[in-house]
């Protein structure tokens, strides 16, 4: 046995000429209080109206009080004593009634949508029942209510924060933009006065090379101008000895050929060095000259899946943007590779 | 209409940086992108939790009315905001059994003429007390 005091709702129950009515009452002001867009004394005006041939015979204050305060306990035992007293037609009647306090002239709010199902459960009225009964009173069939926990809701109840949401997402990846254009601006300068002084170390070493070859030349000319002392030395000495040295010019010839094979030998350029920019592209990615192919392939994939620049989405713009130049950096080193190599 | 917070597991009364960490760590991602869309906004959280609270009443309503299984209690709702029957007794019940509780206590009053009682329990009370302070007077002057 509780030893609880009486609460409001059971005081008034206890003292209303009609338990059923008063019960109907806090059903149908706990409908009221879930319209929106009405004010307290639209409400308390409505309900009035909506019972005024009630025989409960107290006042409706306290009922408005108790209905917006959400007692559950009140609602619970209204809804027993409505449930226990309640025929078929005076359920009819009571949804009747909560349908037309629901929905005046604005539509049917969510909250009123769950309150009048439960109350056609409550009152056992079957939903093809309700929704005739609704569309009779109303105009509209009784739609399903819209669903706030998603997204779609949102969207066409709140056009304009999408809208807004929409642009600053467009400025941010403008913004996101720039700064990888910038990036790539700076990454291409570098590389453009990395190839300018490529083009002069190239330039000086031609050049060197050049020297070289001129020196190699003016050496050749001057032992060739040797050599050909040398023959005509040669010449006059066989003029001088004919006769008497015919075996020994064989041997000459076949020296002179040995001595041309020996020239052309040594005009062969030596290999060029390998370029400077190839192993900078390797160093990108981690590598050491004299790397393969296919070294270059995974050193490439682990670097890509390292500094890609969705893995510092979360972060900040800031880290984003510095990832997708170091990433950048690293595909151009990848794509250079896989050119030359 | 889904209860979003049993979803994400997070208590209804969570701050907003439990709640933003809940949807972040949230896998489902078409219930992220709804978390994302309905907590993103304090108005649009407010308007969602008015809502929640009637709905998560009316399925405690259900459950103790036994109206769990009801024609008009379908889809995500009774998914979501069903609850197991507590053995809760009726509130008619529990009503009929404290008026009468308060009617035997009141017929029994009657019946012990509590009126009565009461004015000669303050009586004898009342003589007890002058009877000792008497004594106390008469005792303590030959002192």
């Amino acid at each position: 046995m509780s030893i609880a005091r009486f609460s409001p709702f059971e005081l008034l129950l206890l003292k209303s000429r009609s338990q059923v009515d008063t019960a109907t009452l806090l059903l149908l002001a706990w409908v009221l209080v879930h319209r929106q867009h009405v004010s307290e004394g639209q409400r308390r005006r409505r309900l009035a109206q909506v019972t005024a041939q009630f025989r409960h015979g107290h006042e409706l204050g306290p009922v408005m009080s108790i209905a917006h305060s959400q007692d559950l306990q009140a609602i619970q035992l209204a809804a027993e004593v409505v449930r226990k007293e309640c025929g078929s037609e005076r359920s009819l009647s009571v949804i009747h009634q909560a349908i037309t306090v629901a929905t005046d002239d604005g539509e049917l709010s969510l909250a009123n949508h769950y309150i009048l199902r439960f109350l056609a459960d409550l009152l056992t009225v079957a939903p093809m029942t309700l929704n005739t009964l609704f569309k009779e009173l109303t105009g509209c069939p009784l739609a399903t209510p819209e669903d706030p926990s998603r997204d779609v809701y949102w969207q066409t109840h709140d056009p304009d924060y999408h809208a807004r949401k929409a642009r600053e997402a467009e400025a941010a990846e403008q913004q996101h933009q720039q700064a990888n254009a910038r990036a790539e601006q700076q990454q291409r300068k570098k590389d453009q006065r990395y190839q300018q002084k490529q083009q002069k170390q190239q330039e000086k070493q031609q050049r060197q090379e050049q020297a070289r070859q001129a020196r190699e030349q003016e050496q050749q000319r001057q032992r060739e101008r040797q050599q050909e002392q040398e023959r005509q030395r040669q010449q006059q000495q066989r003029e001088q000895a004919e006769r008497e040295q015919r075996r020994s010019r064989q041997h000459d010839s076949r020296q002179q050929d040995y001595r041309q094979q020996e020239h052309s030998n040594r005009q062969q350029r030596p290999s060029p060095p390998p370029p400077d920019r190839t192993t900078r592209a390797l160093s990108v990615l981690g590598l050491t000259p004299g790397a393969t192919r296919i070294e270059v392939r995974h050193a490439y994939r682990r670097m890509a899946q390292l500094h890609h620049p969705d893995r510092f989405y979360s972060e900040s713009e800031h880290q984003v943007a510095l990832a997708s130049a170091r990433f950048q950096r690293i595909k151009n080193a990848y794509d250079y590779l896989m050119q030359t190599y | 209409m889904r209860d979003l917070y049993q979803r994400l597991a997070v208590s209804p009364e969570a701050n907003d940086q439990e709640i933003s960490q809940a949807v972040a760590s949230c896998l489902h991602s078409a219930l992220r992108q709804d978390a994302e869309a309905v907590f993103a906004v304090a108005e649009r959280r407010d308007t969602y939790d008015t809502l929640h609270h009637t709905v998560s009443d009316i399925g405690k309503l259900r459950a103790r009315l036994g109206l769990s299984h009801g024609a008009h209690w379908q889809g995500d709702v009774a998914n979501d905001f069903s609850l197991p029957p507590d053995f809760a007794i009726s509130r008619h019940d529990e009503l009929v059994d404290r008026v009468s509780h308060a009617v035997s206590l009141y017929n029994r009053w009657r019946r012990w003429r509590g009126p009565w009682l009461l004015i000669a329990v303050f009586a004898t009370g009342g003589g007890i007390g002058i009877a000792l302070g008497l004594a106390l007077c008469l005792g303590l002057l030959p002192m």
